[in-house]
């Protein structure tokens, strides 16, 4: 109230004053959160006057020119140019997204963009609010050059891959990932509208991070509010439906008859449909399983801050039914989390993170042979989905012509009975001490304490005969009915304390040095396993092991050790970071690492990392220009390590299966488990960076990195001789540290805002990254490895190999198909080739097919990714839009099971029938041909661009909403993964199981849905 | 200021705590919750679970059973299709390459059951206990049969006695000789004997009688018939066994480890199995590969229809041989006599080794279905044990044909349930009856094709053999190739692996 009557006798007086200047007066708050902004910077341009606002936010300045323009600076905020006006001028200033005053953490310790010497990208909580993700990586996926993200399996609560510059190792390739300091390896319990922000660490300034570094680090924090901050509350619902982004066009019953008849015929058998006309369209057995299932999420973030303190609440609750069954593969996650910071005397702070999840899933069988939609793209089309009067049975899947895995997929999504769900809790505790104007100290403790519980119900059920997956006889009194419970508790630790000190001379040095220590303790252990037979009940909620006829508790049967698994890390590590000028930049890291999975010749490890960096901006030559406002060149090089390497590897235990039967009953003896290298160590990683980074104009922001980074001592579960016993139950190959790979590239960025006037802006970034991929070295003798697992029988499709990207296709490559018998004769022999079958090439030239005329047929490791998004806001209006593209990444087709029966996607239409028919697909026939072997038929390119978020927003008139008492509302329509340019004929060639070796086999991978969501979000 | 103070201690006891906790570079040294395995036995329960560890690869020789009939002119190898485990097809057709599957996987199992009791016979000198021999025999006993089986299917093989094949040590090690490890196998059987009794308390347990009877055996695939003769003798005159009445009860779940059965490998249907894992499975895989494709009915229950007996092995039962509905299902007449309806897999003969098909299974029965049928594999008979005492009588240097008839008759007594078809022939010609008799007796029991081999009739019965399908189609006949045929080859991935010293079996 008095700030209006202050504001009006300055106007009167200011009018009374002079007619020839104006006055203009104000107050400046913060544009999303309606916040007053104290000590912003308000210039008069063209000149160096100017004033600044109080603690009120309020500002006055007299004597301006009638055409005067006010420049208004804040930190962390956009600059805004106003026109002065005589009177109340009121400005809003909203928060600028990639600042270089903005703060990015780079391991124990953050730093201001500007000064950084590594490569760091940062994604802000602002990206993560208008992706609207379920799990934290659908937020990174073209946001970040040098980070690809490719999902396992679009079902609800399935992981993603995340890859930080390329296929690092052939093991695994999952990098560290902080939240709050704790180590978190699964995100999908994380609630993204928690995070404040996401910084990745992709280069050697990682190695802080020692021997956890080599695969990248993301450092995410969580939102603790703002001192000073009345208490803000942020509410966030969406609700929507979820599609399937794809469907595979599949033969009709009318077509399928017809191309089972020609494929018996071929082969000289009886015809097995003989009144096709009658048939009809039949089952499109994707449309009975693919569903339009909804998805809501509701979050609420309270928080508000003190003089002393911070609080932030957040809790969240996310409900998602599965395209393919429903409501049977649900999940739903509830997080709650309370941040409290403090202050407890002047020098000591108190930081502190609790937060609490419980995650529920329910799955079905996916990508494999015998899985929900494997069996959907082969059950036969001629067949309805159920039989009988009422038409209440499921119809059975005939036994000969489909195998022994297909099965009614309607009948086998009910039939499914299994979840699991986690409770976890985090916490995240600091204290904070300085002293001696330079020194600080910080003790810090993080922990995790997860219990993982599952439950699996599987009744007798009969799905045809001689199926894998009947049980029990339904005919019968005996109840071959099972129930499994498990529970397991998953709990580590991270302490870490460290000792800083920071000196800055009259801004010409600054030092900042730093020595810490880490400890981290992970372990696993087995609480119960319990399987009961002979269940009482039918479904999940009513059926339990101690119910059932009889059970057996496995933990005891087995003498296996209760805790399956204890890692430890110990590190000491050091950094020294010195300016001059803030021109000429230096860093310089040592850490020591110890593992308990290194052997015990290689216990500790020392892991070096430099940087440099030259703020060229800064110089006079650049001061001044208008055209560079900043241009910085960096580069870092340094060894890090990996890790992940399994446990024990360095010691031959008895962890083998002794099992055999003596008096008609198992007896349970010792065996040895996998053989020992007691020279097993840590991957070691050497990258190298060059990059720079400017800001043109004012408004491009621009990021150029170079990055080559060579992995050396790959774990390599070497082949070895049969004759060392390693096929034995339970035993295995040793891991040898013998291999190399080399993964270089260039990453790109570009971001430009423009504010066109106050109604309407816009921003467009741009990302690009390319990469090579290649293996260096392959065992002691360059052996290459391979990978089994195409088609039927399992045949070898991938390997590493030196010279080739790893995990490439390894395979045959076709000539076309032989049109007549005499091509057949006049080609090199190739076992059971007849017309119309594929052609291979005979690569050795020695005229026979065998298998080392296969050849190099492409690999899943993308060429180029991309990523662009474009937003812009109008009026009350707001519109932003994600694209991402992988260029030069390829897929194997693997869900045909290519049987006498079985159904067929539609594009065997185009099959050769005669003479000239096709030189591209082959004929159908039931008879033995070379077609099912892994050629380059059978490779696609999944070249692929996706527009993965489309949202338009409408926010409430500001005066509107606050006779509501609400600060901000706004609604919005929201459409993810709308639209997928591809020519890979599968249902996603986004994905892969993630595997190095073996990745990019598509066995029916669960599609990413489409979804479309209808949202709110109010501030109070 | 004493807050002050106070705080600034705290702080530094924080930091102090921190160092001195982690200061221990001992906190990484973790050891194993499983044991080491060079610092085991070190008590008598070291030793006995070792050995149950030794017994577990006796299980994976079902791919010996299947496939050491599947190469013989008794059955083919059916399955789904021309390509349904391509290993088996080629073994069929005698195509089989250096690169096949199976081979290597059979080459791996054998290696890893030995190194098994190898383990057990490395460390025998560090723990004494009352029973050690017994301990010791069995697993001599088991070293001896992988071996057998190594030398069966691929001829010299490297030999390792009492240690472990060492990691490193593959690439100085050579292929052994045959006789060399015919020779140790000697050694290992005979001591056997000496230290184990013909009854075991428990069952499944090796006997004296089965040392005795795999030492008969041994010699007899070496052509030493009198030694050969000299133990079996001293088996059939000392041991407990004899021939059950009714054949019909030996292969039922009922007979299981009945007063024939001198060796007999364990099986249970109460661990499941998966394909991911053949060599894991505590039940008999070749069973359900070998059961009736799609069959409901009284009896029995479904597989994949391999290791399909053949018309010649079916007629080449005489009139009146109880062993015949026993041996052989008729697939056809079954349907028709009960009602069961069934399917037809690839090579559908019309026939199944019904000795070794899947039956009515139990309430605990354990998914993969197809992998745990609990049916125990027969490896040594009593009849076996007698018509080699028959063999090796009549084809010593100084026969003895009417001890040779008197083996040989006990047996056609028991098969035919009179007199009437005993056999009186001598010399040359018995020896043909005895090979016949091996043929009817054994059928479907994975002995055939090494039989064939050893007495040097492989090319002769396996290339007169056009076979017949009941699709009408005819198969083209095997060529068995002198000299190389015998002998399978050693996978080629092993001679890379052991740094391409050795030579690939002569042919392949």
């Amino acid at each position: 109230m008095g700030k209006h009557i202050t504001l009006f006798l300055l106007v009167f007086m200011g009018f009374c004053a002079s007619a020839q200047t104006i006055n203009t007066t104000g107050i400046v708050k913060d544009a999303a959160s309606g916040d007053v902004l104290p000590g912003v910077s308000i210039i008069i341009k063209g000149s160096t006057n100017g004033t600044q606002t109080d603690f009120d936010g309020l500002y006055t300045l007299s004597n301006l020119q009638p055409n005067a323009v006010l420049v208004f600076r804040y930190l962390g905020y956009k600059q805004k140019e106003v026109s002065a006006k005589n009177g109340v001028l009121d400005v809003t200033l909203e928060i600028e997204a990639q600042s270089l005053d903005e703060i990015v953490l780079i391991g124990y310790g953050s730093q201001r963009k500007k000064e950084t010497t590594g490569a760091v990208s940062v994604v802000s909580s602002q990206t993560i609010e208008d992706l609207k993700p379920t799990r934290i990586e659908q937020a990174l996926q073209g946001q970040v050059a040098g980070v690809n993200i490719t999902s396992t399996s679009g079902a609800p609560g399935a992981a993603s891959s995340i890859r930080i510059r390329g296929v690092s190792t052939n093991g695994d390739n999952q990098p560290l990932i902080l939240v709050d300091g704790n180590r978190i390896e699964d995100l999908s319990v994380i609630n993204p509208s928690d995070i404040e922000s996401i910084n990745i660490l992709k280069d050697a300034t990682a190695g802080i991070y020692g021997v956890l570094a080599a695969n990248g680090v993301i450092i995410i924090t969580t939102k603790s509010g703002r001192k000073n901050t009345d208490l803000k509350v942020v509410l966030n619902s969406y609700t929507g439906l979820q599609n399937t982004t794809r469907e595979i066009p599949l033969l009709n019953a009318t077509e399928y008859a017809l191309l089972a008849n020609e494929a018996h015929g071929a082969n000289g058998e009886a015809l097995p449909f003989t009144n096709i006309a009658a048939l009809g369209q039949g089952t499109d057995w994707q449309d009975e399983v693919f569903q339009t299932a909804s998805i809501s999420n509701t979050d609420i973030t309270i928080s508000k801050g003190t003089e002393k303190s911070t609080y932030s609440f957040g809790a969240s609750y996310l409900d998602q039914d599965g395209i393919v069954g429903g409501g049977k593969a649900n999940f739903n996650r509830l997080t709650a989390r309370f941040n409290f910071n403090t202050d407890l005397f002047k020098n000591l702070k108190f930081t502190s993170s609790s937060v609490y999840m419980n995650t529920n899933r329910k799955g079905l069988s996916e990508n494999t042979l015998g899985s929900v939609l494997f069996n959907a793209l082969n059950m036969p089309s001629n067949l309805t989905p159920r039989v009988g009067p009422a038409n209440v049975q499921y119809t059975l899947a005939p036994n000969s012509g489909v195998g022994i895995e297909v099965i009614n997929p309607l009948a086998q999504i009910e039939d499914s009975y299994n979840k699991a769900w986690v409770n976890k809790f985090s916490g995240s505790y600091g204290l904070n001490y300085s002293f001696l104007e330079h020194f600080s100290v910080e003790s810090r403790i993080q922990f995790n304490e997860a219990k993982v519980t599952s439950k699996v119900y599987t009744p007798e059920v009969f799905y045809g005969n001689s199926k894998v997956f009947n049980n029990g006889d339904l005919e019968d009194d005996i109840n071959n009915s099972g129930v499994f419970e498990g529970e397991q508790t998953y709990k580590d630790y991270t302490f870490d304390a460290f000792v800083k000190y920071e000196q800055n001379i009259n801004d010409i040095h600054d030092i900042k040095l730093l020595l810490g220590t880490s400890v981290y303790r992970s372990q696993g252990i087995n609480n119960v396993s319990l399987t009961g037979f002979g269940a009482n009940g039918n479904s999940l909620s009513n059926v339990n092991v101690d119910e059932a006829d009889s059970f057996q508790d496995n933990l005891e049967l087995s003498n296996a050790p209760r805790q399956f698994f204890d890692d430890r890390l110990l590190s000491y590590f050091s950094r020294l970071q010195y300016n001059y000028k803030s021109k000429y930049l230096f860093s310089a890291v040592l850490r020591r690492d110890g593992s308990s999975n290194f052997g015990p010749e290689n216990k500790f490890g020392f892991f070096p990392s430099g940087s440099l960096g030259w703020v060229a901006s800064e110089e006079t030559f650049l001061k001044d220009s208008d055209v560079i406002n900043f241009l910085k060149f960096r580069a870092s090089y340094g060894i890090i390590g990996n890790a992940r390497i399994g446990s024990f590897g360095f010691v031959s235990t008895m962890s083998g299966e002794g099992v055999y039967v003596f008096d008609d009953a198992l007896a349970f003896g010792s065996a040895e488990g996998t053989l020992a290298n007691p020279q097993v160590r840590w991957e070691k990683q050497k990258p190298l960076d060059f990059g720079v980074d400017m800001k043109l104009f004012n408004k491009i922001d621009i990021t150029a990195d170079y990055f080559s980074k060579t992995t050396e001592d790959l774990l390599i579960r070497a082949e070895v001789s049969g004759i060392l016993g390693v096929s034995a139950p339970g035993s295995g190959v040793p891991t040898i540290n013998a291999g190399t790979i080399l993964n270089e590239g260039l990453e790109f960025s570009i971001a430009y805002k423009e504010r066109v006037s106050d109604d309407f802006k816009f921003a467009v970034s741009y990302n690009f990254t390319t990469l090579k991929n290649e293996v260096l070295k392959v065992n002691l003798n360059d052996d290459p490895l391979t990978v089994t697992g195409f088609g039927l029988g399992g045949q070898e499709f991938a390997r590493m190999e030196v010279g080739l990207p790893i995990g490439y296709f390894y395979g045959y490559q076709t000539a076309g198909i032989f049109q007549t018998q005499a091509e057949v004769d006049a080609h090199a022999s190739q076992t059971n080739a007849n017309p119309g079958d594929l052609r291979f090439a005979d690569l050795n030239g020695d005229g026979e097919i065998t298998p080392e005329d296969r050849t190099n047929l492409g690999d899943p490791i993308p060429e180029l990714t991309m990523g662009m998004n474009f937003s812009f806001d109008y009026k009350s209006f707001d519109f932003n839009m994600y694209a991402f593209a992988s260029l030069g990444n390829d897929m194997v087709r693997n869900y045909e099971r290519n049987l006498a029966l079985t159904n067929r996607p539609a594009y065997f239409l185009d099959r050769w029938t005669g003479p000239g028919t096709s030189n591209t697909f082959p004929r159908v026939t039931t008879g033995a041909t070379g077609n099912t072997l892994f050629s380059d038929f059978y490779v696609e390119d999944g070249s692929f661009v996706r527009l993965q978020n489309v949202q338009v927003g409408y926010s409430f008139n500001a005066i509107n909403t606050t006779k509501l008492g609400v600060d901000k509302l706004r609604l919005y329509l929201s459409a993810s993964n709308l639209f997928t340019l591809t020519k890979y004929k599968g249902y996603d060639p986004t994905a892969s199981n993630g595997n190095p070796l073996g990745g990019g086999l598509d066995n029916g991978f669960y599609p990413t849905p489409k979804t479309f969501l209808l949202g709110l979000n109010v501030n109070f | 200021m004493m807050k002050k103070i106070n705080i600034k201690i705290i702080a530094t006891l924080m930091l102090l705590m921190g160092i001195t906790f982690s200061c221990s570079d001992d906190f990484v040294n973790v050891e194993s919750s499983a044991e080491n395995s060079e610092a085991y036995f070190n008590t008598e329960e070291d030793y006995q679970n070792a050995l149950v560890g030794a017994y577990d690869l006796l299980q994976t020789t079902y791919l010996n059973v299947l496939m050491g009939e599947i190469a013989s002119d008794n059955t083919l190898s059916g399955g789904e299709n021309a390509t349904d485990v391509i290993g088996i097809q080629e073994v069929d057709n005698m195509t089989h390459t250096p690169l096949n599957a199976q081979l290597r996987n059979i080459w791996g199992w054998m290696f890893s059951g030995i190194n098994r009791a190898n383990f057990i016979l490395e460390f025998q000198d560090k723990t004494d206990f009352t029973g050690k021999e017994a301990v010791l025999a069995q697993a001599r006993f088991l070293r001896a049969y992988y071996y057998f089986e190594l030398v069966k299917w691929f001829g010299d093989v490297p030999l390792i006695v009492d240690k472990r094949f060492q990691f490193g040590s593959q690439f100085s090690v050579d292929r052994t000789p045959k006789a060399a490890v015919f020779a140790q196998m000697e050694l290992d059987l005979i001591y056997a004997a000496a230290n184990l009794p013909y009854v075991q308390v428990e069952v499944g347990r090796v006997t004296k009688g089965a040392a005795q009877a795999l030492l008969g055996k041994a010699y007899l695939y070496q052509d030493k018939f009198e030694e050969a003769a000299a133990v079996l003798d001293n088996l059939v005159a000392n041991g407990p066994y004899d021939l059950v009445l009714d054949y019909n009860t030996i292969f039922e779940h009922a007979g299981e480890n009945n007063i024939e059965s001198v060796f007999e490998v364990q099986y249970t249907e109460l661990e499941g199995a998966g394909f991911g894992c053949l060599q894991c499975s505590e039940g008999n895989v070749a069973v359900g590969f070998s059961g009736v494709r799609n069959y409901t009915g009284p009896d029995f229950t479904s597989g994949f229809s391999f290791n399909v007996p053949v018309q010649e092995v079916v007629d080449a039962f005489e009139d009146g041989d109880l062993r015949k509905e026993v041996a052989i299902l008729d697939i056809q007449t079954w349907a028709a006599d009960t009602g069961a309806t069934f399917g037809a897999g690839y090579e559908d003969t019309g026939f199944f080794n019904r000795k070794y098909i899947p039956r009515i299974r139990g309430a605990d029965a354990q998914g993969d279905r197809n992998l745990t049928n609990p049916n125990n594999y027969r490896a040594i008979r009593f009849a076996d044990v007698l018509l080699m005492a028959s063999e090796a009588h009549n084809r010593s240097l100084a026969a003895n044909d009417s001890k040779a008839l008197v083996y040989l008759n006990r047996v056609r007594e028991r098969a035919f349930g009179n007199s009437d078809n005993n056999i009186t022939a001598t010399g040359s010609a018995l020896t043909e009856l005895i090979y016949k008799e091996r043929r009817v007796e054994l059928v479907g029991e994975g002995h055939r094709f090494f039989d064939l081999v050893r007495t040097g009739k492989a090319k002769e019965e396996i290339e007169n053999n056009v076979d017949i399908t009941t699709d009408g189609k005819t198969e083209v006949a095997k060529s068995f190739v002198v000299g190389k045929h015998e002998v399978f080859p050693i996978p080629s991935i092993e001679i890379q692996l052991t740094g391409n010293r050795w030579e690939q079996n002569y042919g392949y």
